[in-house]
């Protein structure tokens, strides 16, 4: 062991001598001077050589932080080596320590031993780092937080981020922020907290943006001094005071300006201007450069007066703050502001302190201002000085436009025209009217006032009257316009031409006349129009010869009549009329007193136009409809407006609806209707009432004569079928009556209880007895016999339905066996038309000599029986079923006839089958061909 | 009669005192809103709780003070809470200039304008002498801001959320110690008029 550690040692001290060996120094003197706010640490030292390699440690935890090999000049006057480190890390998180040694290409001095700075995790408080800071936005950062002795570390966030720290020593503890955003206004916190959530410490950092101002301009308001402005540039986010923009303008501070206030000023004009803005995060400068002529920027003119105001014309002074301007040549703008006669008006001269203006409008309130410039090198208007308002005198009003309309032949109205503000020159008091004739002498005039517009005129006699109508206002009366009667001309006296509107304006056009000296008057208004009349006209030159009614003065759907006039000394001659509408519209009102007479079979339906007022346009037409429920079907277009009424033909008879509409080129109205319902004249009533009903009904009684007479054979058996007289075979002449059967002991009829029919099967109906007796008292009948009761049978059919019927009809059978002492039995069934029908097709009771035959056989033959039945006798002989009656059974023909009150057979009185000739009447001899 | 007695009812005393409990009141309600302004701007007060002393203490009146006293040790809390205020005022405005005027700008003047009132009213109630405790010494507007661990800025932070506290604590205290005043005040009024 001891042998290893000699070697050991032998090899070191070798180490040792060959690195003195190769001429390497260990530096000298190393010593660190750190610059905290810098983050820089400053080392110096004493050596040889130029080519050093460096470590630095954070000390607790020798952690490297630099492994470096620079080169490093000595310095000629000390003889030290300096280097600067600039850490990452404020230096104050932690210890730093340093050792240097010399380098030769791969030979190296030992290393200096280590220098150490301490950090500030040695005392016992809370720090955080870096304080306060003031760094551009993107700048990367790491904050250290050292942590009181006593406390335990939780987390570090920046902001409201929570960040990942790492340890540096046993009490600090550091994070890095990347690419950092700009702050609020009091910077971004920078917070140390522990588990307990409580605030170890903390720090605030302002990340923001140097200055980023430009567009400096320079100028004088003096012709002295500058005043320089600029524009502000990107927010610098840095709000607290110390890192606020400073400014300096041509290296003189500029306290004036800050955030808001961008501009500074200078008592001399120099001709190259910079201003710098300078923040802790930068500097910005910008530069301008001008002669003082070129930027003049004159103040507002003040004392601004009028000083001589005229209807027409004012004058205008001012004065100016600055004595250096009275000697510039200036150009100066007025702007001059009134309701619809605002203008812009510019003067010049040198210190230009009043102007003339002229130009103006009487009676009229102007509101001046008033701005200069330097005229030469004109750099900009100067201030506009302080509105002030002028109001112009009155004047004389304007000539009125004048002109005369006749409604009669010897009475008319004068017109004229209101003056516009521009022309009535003050406001009016009123008119004078006064009118002369060459036959009276003198003139009388008229004062009026101000709202009127119109006069009347009454001609006494057939000269012409000269009006003249002029206007006064507090300045004076205007200048009168005359106005000579013009002929009345009705329109009943002219050649009335239609005049179409051409979008909504009358465009007329005339012949010239070689004695309009004075030029022509277009008047025009609505026809028909009496009294007040909108009267409308317009004045023009002898040279024109068309004019344009514009729509401003027309109204759609009104008709207007225009006329041309010519104009001399003497009075206006009609040369042309129109009638017209600008726009025709529908008319307003469908056509009245529309009315229909009838004729025959043919209507005739008469209306009238409707007035022109509600006509809205020239009635091209009408067109005639016929209404249904859902549409209306056109009958006639009537294209002449003169025509109003139509005659529709050949109507049948019904109900009509017909509607007439009036029809403009605009379209038709809403149209009148009229309805008629279609009646028959007397005479046609009657024949159709009463011949033709009697006439059909005598055809078909001949027709049925005929028929029945072809045909009386079939006839008379399917009514009247010969009744065959009976057969007698035995002795049948005892009186008839039920047969009385006194069923043997072993052949009683077994009485089934069930009331239900069986169709299928025949029956037997017991006939009570006591009905019996009362119909046939002749019968003896042994009451005391001890033999079986007799029972009555009838040969019924019977169905379970309509008992009622049964009821009523064999009451006399039925009842009575219900007060039967022999048979207690209750025969409640009841026979129907319809049920009997079944019992017919099942078959009823039969005679036994009937049962060989079976109900097998043809229905026909039983016909006869049935009708026997329907004799109303009870029982009949067995004998009396005879096939020689085929017929028996079929009583469809008997439907219609006389039925018993049992059934629906044919009811034939007893009398007549006993006296079968009484059948023979008049319709059984028609029948039978007898006469 | 009845009118001639009332008439005779010191009631302004008694309105004042009532007036500068409710002013307390208000300008209490005041002081939280304003906390909750400074709170939005310096959202971490939100998060986190800062540590350490009160900023204003007062141990020179007696344990067991009368009303009147507890008003009077009330009024020397609230005045010490002004001269916070001001220095607040005073060091923000330097920090920031005066164009920052917004909501919380506007309050801070409109607490410090009510809190003198406040101390006036409350001296006026005290004119006769009672329950006056003897004047702080003057405060220096650094005091507190160096027992915070952090740099200027984060300590001047803490520091002025401290101030808000006492604001809001100790105008509590004077609504709540004026509406006693006040209550005793009446109470004994009644008294005097059953008398």
């Amino acid at each position: 062991m001891q042998g290893w550690v000699t070697l050991a040692l032998l090899l070191s001290l070798g180490a040792k001598r060959s690195l003195a060996q190769n001429g390497l120094g260990e530096p000298r003197g190393l010593t660190l001077n750190p610059d905290l706010p810098a983050q820089t640490l400053s080392l110096a030292w004493q050596s040889d050589s130029t080519l050093f390699d460096l470590e630095i440690f954070h000390t607790e935890f020798m952690n490297v932080v630099l492994n470096a090999t620079v080169e490093v000049q000595a310095d000629p006057v000390t003889g030290l080596h300096s280097w600067t480190w600039h850490s990452p890390l404020p230096l104050e998180c932690t210890s730093h320590s340093v050792r240097i040694r010399a380098r030769n290409q791969q030979s190296v001095s030992q290393w200096s031993p280590l220098q150490t700075i301490p950090g500030w995790d040695i005392p016992e408080k809370s720090y955080m780092f870096p304080e306060d800071k003031m760094i551009p936005v993107g700048s990367n950062m790491t904050f250290c937080c050292i942590v009181n002795e006593k406390e335990d570390f939780k987390e570090i966030k920046y902001g409201r981020q929570e960040m990942k720290a790492t340890r540096l020593s046993r009490r600090s503890y550091a994070i890095t922020v990347t690419n950092q955003p700009a702050s609020d206004n009091t910077g971004t916190n920078v917070i140390c907290s522990s588990q307990k959530f409580q605030i170890l410490t903390g720090t605030v950092v302002f990340v923001g943006y140097p200055p980023g101002d430009e567009g400096l301009v320079c100028e004088t308001r003096d012709l002295a001094s500058a005043e320089c402005s600029w524009k502000k540039g990107r927010d610098t986010h840095l709000r607290i005071k110390h890192s606020q923009t400073n400014y300096t303008l041509n290296g003189r501070d500029c306290l004036e300006a800050n955030e808001r206030k961008t501009w500074c000023s200078s008592k001399m004009w120099e001709e190259n201007w910079t201003l710098e803005a300078r923040n802790p995060l930068g500097t910005v400068q910008l530069t301008d450069s001008a002669q003082l002529t070129d930027r003049v920027h004159l103040l507002a003119p003040v004392n601004v007066a009028a000083v001589k105001v005229e209807a027409w014309s004012a004058t205008l002074q001012w004065s100016w703050s600055v004595a250096a301007y009275k000697k510039l040549e200036m150009v100066c703008q007025l702007r001059l502001f009134a309701h619809e006669l605002s203008s812009t008006r510019n003067y010049d001269g040198p210190g230009l302190s009043s102007v003339v203006l002229e130009g103006l409008w009487p009676d009229v309130d102007y509101t001046v201002t008033l701005r200069c410039g330097s005229k030469h090198s004109f750099w900009k208007w100067g201030d506009e000085s302080a509105p002030y308002r002028i109001h112009t005198k009155m004047d004389r009003p304007d000539a009125l436009d004048v002109w005369m309309w006749m409604d009669s032949s010897n009475t008319g109205h004068v017109f004229w025209k209101p003056l516009s503000v521009r022309k009535s020159h003050g406001a009016l008091d009123g008119y004078e009217v006064s009118q002369s004739s060459a036959e009276e002498d003198g003139r009388n005039t008229v004062s009026l006032p101000p709202g009127n517009f119109s006069y009347p005129i009454i001609l006494n006699n057939s000269s012409d009257v000269t009006v003249a109508v002029a206007a006064r206002n507090p300045a004076g009366l205007s200048q009168p316009s005359t106005v000579t009667t013009p002929a009345y001309r009705a329109d009943s006296q002219l050649s009335v031409s239609e005049l179409l509107g051409t979008n909504g304006s009358f465009v007329l056009s005339w012949e010239p006349n070689v004695s309009a000296s004075s030029g022509y008057v277009v008047e025009w208004f609505p026809t028909g129009c009496t009294g007040h009349c909108p009267i409308d006209w317009k004045k023009l030159p002898e040279s024109d010869r068309s004019f344009t009614v514009n729509s401003d003065s027309l109204v759609a759907g009104v008709r207007y009549t225009v006329s041309v006039y010519s104009l001399s000394t003497g009075a206006p001659t009609l040369l042309q009329r129109w009638q017209g509408y600008s726009q025709e519209m529908i008319p307003s009102q469908s056509v009245s007193e529309l009315s229909l007479n009838q004729t025959g079979s043919d209507v005739l339906l008469s209306w009238k136009a409707t007035e022109m007022k509600q006509q809205r346009g020239f009635i091209r037409g009408y067109t005639i409809y016929l209404a249904s429920a859902a549409h209306l079907d056109l009958i006639a277009n009537i294209t002449d407006p003169a025509v109003q009424s139509y005659r529709v033909k050949g109507l049948t008879l019904s109900s009509y609806k017909f509607v007439v509409k009036a029809y403009t080129s605009a379209g038709e109205d809403a149209g009148a209707t009229v309805a008629i319902k279609m009646e028959m004249d007397t005479a046609d009533m009657l024949f159709v009432g009463i011949l033709v009903p009697l006439g059909i009904m005598f055809c078909c009684i001949i027709l049925f004569s005929i028929f029945f007479y072809k045909k009386r054979e079939w006839v008379k058996k399917a009514f009247y079928p010969e009744i065959p007289g009976p057969k007698v075979s035995g002795d049948w002449s005892s009186p008839r009556g039920p047969l009385d059967v006194k069923p043997s002991p072993h052949s009683l009829v077994h009485i089934v209880k069930n009331p239900e029919w069986d169709f299928t099967k025949e029956g037997l109906f017991p006939v009570p007895e006591e009905e019996e007796e009362s119909e046939n008292d002749n019968m003896e009948v042994d009451t005391d016999s001890d033999e079986p009761a007799l029972l009555r049978y009838y040969n019924q059919v019977v169905g379970d339905g309509s008992h009622s019927n049964q009821v009523s009809d064999s009451s006399a059978s039925s009842t009575a066996s219900m007060g039967s002492t022999q048979t207690e039995i209750t025969y409640a069934g009841i026979q129907s038309p319809s049920s009997s029908q079944g019992a017919y097709s099942g078959g009823g009771y039969r005679p036994q000599m009937q049962s060989v035959t079976g109900p097998a056989e043809p229905q026909i033959e039983f016909e006869a029986d049935f009708q026997d039945d329907g004799l109303n006798a009870g029982y009949k002989p067995q004998c009396s079923w005879q096939l020689d009656s085929p017929e028996a059974e079929n009583f469809s023909g008997s439907l219609g006839s006389p039925t018993s009150v049992t059934s629906s057979q044919f009811l034939i009185p007893e009398s007549s089958e006993e006296k079968p000739q009484p059948s023979n009447t008049w319709f059984h001899n028609f029948l039978s061909g007898k006469s | 009669m009845e009118g001639a007695a009332d008439s005779d009812t010191p009631v302004p005393e008694r309105s004042a005192a009532d007036r500068a409990a409710a002013l307390a009141r208000l300008l209490h309600r005041d002081c939280t809103r304003l906390l909750e302004l400074y709170k939005e701007r310096e959202d971490f007060l939100s998060q986190h709780a800062p540590g350490g002393e009160r900023l204003v203490t007062l141990a020179l009146c007696p344990e067991a003070p009368s009303t009147a006293e507890q008003v009077g040790h009330v009024r020397s809390a609230l005045r010490r809470c002004m001269e916070l205020l001001e220095c607040l005022i005073v060091r923000e405005v330097e920090e920031m200039g005066e164009e920052l005027q917004g909501e919380y700008e506007s309050l801070r003047k409109t607490v410090k304008d009510r809190l003198g009132h406040l101390l006036h009213s409350t001296g006026a109630l005290l004119e006769n002498g009672e329950g006056g405790c003897p004047p702080s010494p003057p405060m220096q507007c650094i005091q507190g801001q160096d027992e915070v661990e952090a740099s200027d800025s984060f300590a001047a932070k803490i520091w002025t959320y401290k101030v808000l506290l006492e604001l809001i604590h100790w105008t509590d205290s004077a609504s709540q110690t004026l509406h006693v005043f006040h209550t005793e005040k009446h109470g004994q009024q009644q008294q005097q008029q059953l008398l």
